[in-house]
């Protein structure tokens, strides 16, 4: 089975990302949204690393744009595809 | 399909509002909504005594109008509200306190609420934190 | 069949109310006698610390209710052995019978149940 992680913490000052990355399967996804999408940010620590995930890799679109986040490696989503992809997964883990 | 949303946040918080917005787009999408769930700060999002600036998104007031327009079954975890000051009338006359903030449409009751709706829906998904 | 729910508690035990109610979503769903696990995760893992006294700091002891887990149905219980370590918790001196497990056992175990609320 298939996990979308859901994270909404930035990584700069809480574990949950570094957590989550520690555990994440092969065929998880993981979905950056509010304050989390500043691990995208150019240049960051962390970028490069969530680049890797390729594919499985998404972010809330509203978040990047409010904090003028551009040139991520994320699929931007919208809700309407925020919901479809909870279903493209068999599960839903947000760390709350 | 059919989803369970849980709530752990307050309105001010924007994983308040990420919720609203995850459960108008699934209502959109055709899906269905067997149940809303609120859990630990998240009680204080259905708290009708939140006064939000007038220039400022009244997510609780937002959630109030879409639980209603869509008569969803949006239930409240009563253990959780009590300790947070988030009561019905029936609660705030039980324990004696001066207000209550939680009128129709929401519920209180207990956690069972959470797990039997679980076991109906296809997705149970949580919003909390920041 | 009942859909199995996987409980990750993430919170350290006397900065609040979190930690308890997350082990409350366990006893209440062991109580409908549904299929659960519970793991202790990050900081959750120092409600697994022996000998605590938060008596101390006026509040109930976590504890008790911890091991009225497996009375509640709730036997599958976890907790990350890399957590621990990072912590320097003895996985042999905790206060609660749990399997310990490496990051590739939590990947196997979340991906197993159908549900997971991680808080």
């Amino acid at each position: 089975m298939s996990t979308l992680h859901v994270i909404s913490r930035s990584p700069f000052g809480d574990n949950r990302l570094a957590s989550c990355l520690r555990l994440l399967g092969p065929h998880d996804g993981l979905l950056l949204c509010g304050d989390a999408v500043y691990a995208l940010n150019p240049g960051s620590v962390t970028v490069a690393g969530l680049n890797t995930l390729g594919p499985r890799l998404y972010a809330l679109a509203e978040d990047l744009e409010a904090r003028a986040i551009s040139d991520t490696g994320a699929t931007a989503v919208d809700y309407p595809a925020f919901v479809e992809l909870s279903l493209n997964y068999d599960k839903v883990n947000s760390w709350l | 399909m059919k989803f369970v949303i849980a709530v752990f946040s307050p309105g001010h918080a924007p994983s308040s509002r990420r919720a609203l917005l995850f459960a108008q787009a699934a209502l959109a999408g055709g899906h269905e909504i067997v149940r809303l769930f609120f859990y630990q700060d998240g009680v204080h999002s259905a708290s009708a005594n939140v006064v939000t600036p007038q220039d400022e998104n009244d997510v609780p007031a937002h959630w109030r109008e879409f639980v209603t327009a869509h008569q969803l079954d949006a239930v409240v975890c009563i253990a959780a509200a009590l300790r947070r000051g988030v009561l019905n009338d029936e609660e705030a006359n039980r324990y004696q306190r001066p207000a209550a903030n939680l009128p129709v449409p929401w519920e209180l009751s207990g956690l069972g609420q959470l797990h039997e709706a679980a076991q109906s829906a296809d997705r149970l998904v949580c919003f909390g934190g920041d | 069949m009942a859909k199995s729910l996987l409980i990750i508690s993430r919170q350290a035990p006397w900065s609040g109310p979190s930690a308890r109610e997350a082990l409350d979503i366990a006893l209440a769903g062991g109580a409908f006698d549904l299929p659960l696990g519970m793991l202790f995760l990050d900081d959750g893992v120092f409600q697994l610390a022996p000998n605590q006294q938060p008596a101390l700091l006026q509040q109930k002891n976590l504890a008790a209710n911890l091991q009225a887990l497996p009375m509640f149905g709730v036997e599958d219980l976890f907790v990350a052995a890399s957590s621990l370590a990072e912590r320097g918790l003895d996985p042999d001196g905790l206060g609660l019978p749990v399997q310990v497990l490496d990051d590739a056992g939590l990947t196997a175990l979340i991906d197993r149940f159908d549900q997971v609320v991680t808080l």
